[in-house]
């Protein structure tokens, strides 16, 4: 059962176009399995829709400021989208779609299908650190850095905070922190206000967005500071 | 949840919806768009081109620096809406929202090549153009028209609510609601008649 979403803001700019693509990537995701927000994102989809087509002249304003001008631009423009026209329609071949493709990966001998969305970038190698695996995917989007990080059962994250950013869609499997437990199509938005300890009894699979270093909390494993980019 | 809010219109959000629909004849442009698709009808494609061109380009320009970027956009979107035409399903949504999708995931892989330097072509994995919305959609929609249903009863004078939601809510019999009411037969009847025609106004309008 899915308890934690994307916020409504966050559904607007997905509806938009105006996330990173790592984020978007993120909702696509979430929204696959949970048809709350996919109800949620047709209605925006629709009234966004609406209301970018819905004004019935461009010009209106243009009109009274320089009329000779914006008349002869608005005759150039009709023959631009005149020979433009023609160009689209000069074949009258259609795109045949092909069905998605359906990408697995493998995490320490167990196999995974990935969502849609991630079936067609490029995956890093993975790394491991103890229970750990993570694969960066190749969207380079400067500090914002997207993965797969897979933990097998009892590993966990030790208990960090993060400067910027973390997103957390459980792809597969569930893990635990101080607040509760999170399952398959989760949805977990972290600032940097937020500390926590993840902890997953069976494993799981995630994909991950974080824009800085994580940043380790706690004793010995303030330690691994140097390395907290590494994870995420 | 914010769901709510945006289901149930406010008397504002119905009137705004109304002019919405004097703005965009959303019937006429799916027609075109199945012309386009059935056979391959560049008369149509014209009239949809007219339509859209013009709004893409503007919104395009909000987005991009610079006039070719925008130009690129009107560009893929209107040859996207040509060779995938087929992809639209009127039962599935307005014209509108499919061309705001076909131009929504041209700019956000045009703008990723812009920024990011990718030529990845993401969005279609990110948004599927192909189904527009998906099978649950059914039960919401029952439950919106459930609830709208509702709402237009509530707006009936108090007599004849009470037989109408005593014949179909309780669904107790004419007869039933004659006694229960301490009403003649007659009066039941034409109550529901007066009702079920006020419903009819009611409800086609607001379909519209």
């Amino acid at each position: 059962m899915i308890k934690h979403h994307p916020k409504f803001e966050l559904l607007q700019s997905y509806v938009n176009g105006d996330l990173p693509a790592s984020l978007a990537i993120g909702i696509s995701i979430h929204a696959d399995m949970c048809t709350d927000c996919q109800h949620t994102i047709a209605q925006l989809t629709e009234q966004v829709a609406e209301h970018s087509f819905e004004e019935a002249t461009v010009r209106l304003d243009d009109l009274d400021s320089n009329s000779f001008t914006s008349y002869s631009e608005e005759a150039d423009e009709e023959d631009f989208f005149e020979s433009m026209i023609s160009n689209i329609t000069f074949s009258d071949d259609a795109d045949v779609i092909t069905e998605a493709l359906q990408r697995e990966v493998i995490f320490r001998d167990k196999t995974y299908q990935l969502p849609t969305a991630l079936s067609r970038i490029e995956l890093g190698k993975a790394a491991n650190i103890g229970k750990l695996s993570r694969s960066r995917l190749q969207l380079d989007e400067d500090e914002i850095h997207s993965s797969l990080l897979h933990i097998n059962p009892g590993g966990g994250v030790p208990a960090h905070t993060h400067k910027g950013f973390e997103l957390t869609v459980l792809l597969d499997g569930s893990f635990t922190d101080s607040r509760g437990e999170y399952n398959k199509g989760d949805f977990i938005l972290l600032d940097g206000t937020f500390t926590h300890n993840p902890i997953s009894q069976n494993g799981c699979l995630c994909y991950t967005v974080a824009n800085d270093a994580l940043h380790f909390t706690q004793g010995i494993n303030k330690l691994l500071n140097p390395i907290g980019s590494f994870i995420y | 949840m914010v769901v709510e809010q945006t289901k149930l219109p406010t008397g504002v959000s119905h009137a705004k919806s109304n002019s919405m629909n004097e703005n965009i004849d959303h019937t006429q442009l799916s027609e075109w768009l199945n012309q386009v698709a059935d056979k391959r009808c560049k008369n149509a494609f014209t009239h949809l081109f007219k339509f859209f061109a013009p709004k893409i380009q503007r919104i395009a320009r909000s987005k991009f620096p610079n006039e070719a970027q925008s130009h690129e956009v009107v560009q893929e979107t209107m040859s996207n809406v040509w060779r995938k035409a087929h992809l639209f399903d009127a039962n599935k949504g307005a014209a509108t929202t499919w061309v705001y999708t076909v131009m929504r995931n041209v700019t956000f892989d045009l703008l990723r090549k812009v920024k990011s330097n990718r030529e990845d072509n993401l969005s279609d994995d990110i948004w599927p153009i192909a189904e527009g919305s998906v099978t649950e959609e059914q039960v919401y929609e029952d439950h919106l028209e459930s609830n709208q249903l509702l709402r237009v009863i509530e707006a009936l004078p108090e007599a004849q609510q009470q037989v109408v939601k005593g014949f179909y809510l309780m669904e107790m019999s004419q007869e039933q609601l004659a006694n229960h009411l301490n009403l003649p037969l007659g009066t039941i009847k034409s109550r529901l008649r007066l009702a079920l025609a006020k419903l009819k106004v009611q409800l086609g309008e607001e379909h519209d």
